[in-house]
């Protein structure tokens, strides 16, 4: 497969798992843009054990956690005001639509660990199975049950709240 | 339905994020000519190895001289070791003083007249030519 027809194949799918986890439009745009030209560099060195598909998710949610530590480390913010900044984009980016049930829903998901919210995101929205969720992230198929578990739990209890 | 009754299973699933129109269509373009600019980094970063080294050449040539030198007056001051005096017979303590003593001492000496064979130029010099050439060289101002 031509790099130009992978790059449209998959654009969308890793361009909204990246998008889930760092909300700014123009971060994931630049993210999304890093993971392909990772690709590209790397598309000799892949071996066909894995999965194409498998291989490009397990780099974007590398590039996805390596961003959202580095942004924690450079501005030396604390967990909770790197989560309180992106809920303020929740609140005021024009990029994002939604009604009051689910701008909360989404802030309870900020509101989760960063590893904890992938697995929730790639379950939830992307209904992914755990065993490919297992192979992307290197986590038993028994662990990501109970994050996800724990994750609806911790989702309920904020939504229930005022 | 109230809030605080909600499951996340009553929620419908919907993708709130929304991105600028046509972004999809520009992106490959995009993450293509991104691509295309990294390989030119590459290819810029290919060039000989010996292209940068040949700058550093003179630098460590200078390095190496400094330390050459460095290394040389080092060794020539480790063979000037002391001699341990108490490890000395008195024969060669002896033999010392009398090869290089007289040597030291020489400036002390008193100057013998009858053993020098001096001018008459010298001998006859009055008290007050003397006293002009002691001021022509402000020996009098030396403080011993």
């Amino acid at each position: 497969m031509a790099f130009n027809q992978l790059v449209r194949k998959y654009q969308q799918k890793v361009y909204w798992h990246i998008r889930k986890m760092v909300i700014d439009h123009d971060d994931t745009d630049d993210l999304t843009q890093e993971v392909f030209v990772k690709i590209w560099k790397n598309l000799e060195n892949f071996r066909n054990d894995a999965q194409l598909y498998t291989w490009i998710y397990r780099i974007a949610t590398n590039e996805c956690l390596s961003f959202l530590s580095s942004k924690k480390r450079k501005f030396f913010l604390p967990l909770n005001d790197v989560t309180a900044e992106l809920m303020e984009k929740i609140e005021s980016s024009p990029d994002i639509a939604g009604d009051e049930v689910q701008l909360k829903l989404q802030k309870a998901i900020l509101k989760l660990p960063d590893k904890q919210r992938l697995v929730f995101n790639m379950k939830y929205f992307d209904e992914m199975k755990y065993e490919e969720m297992s192979e992307i992230l290197g986590t038993s198929v028994g662990a990501l049950k109970a994050s996800y578990h724990i994750a609806v739990k911790k989702i309920e209890e904020y939504l229930k709240q005022d | 339905m109230m809030m605080k009754d909600m499951k996340l299973s009553d929620i419908p699933k919907r993708n709130v994020h929304q991105v600028p129109e046509k972004y999809f269509d520009r992106l490959p373009m995009q993450i293509m000519e991104r691509t295309a600019a990294r390989e030119q980094v590459t290819a810029a970063r290919s060039t000989p190895w010996w292209q940068p080294v040949r700058y550093a050449i003179a630098p460590l040539i200078l390095l190496l001289l400094f330390v050459g030198v460095y290394f040389f007056s080092m060794q020539q001051e480790q063979q000037v070791l002391p001699v341990n005096i108490a490890s000395l017979t008195n024969d060669e303590i002896m033999n010392y003083l009398n090869t290089y003593a007289q040597v030291e001492t020489a400036d002390f000496e008193e100057y013998s007249v009858a053993d020098q064979e001096l001018t008459a130029e010298f001998l006859n010099v009055s008290a007050t030519t003397a006293e002009e050439e002691l001021e022509y060289y402000r020996i009098n101002d030396i403080d011993y």
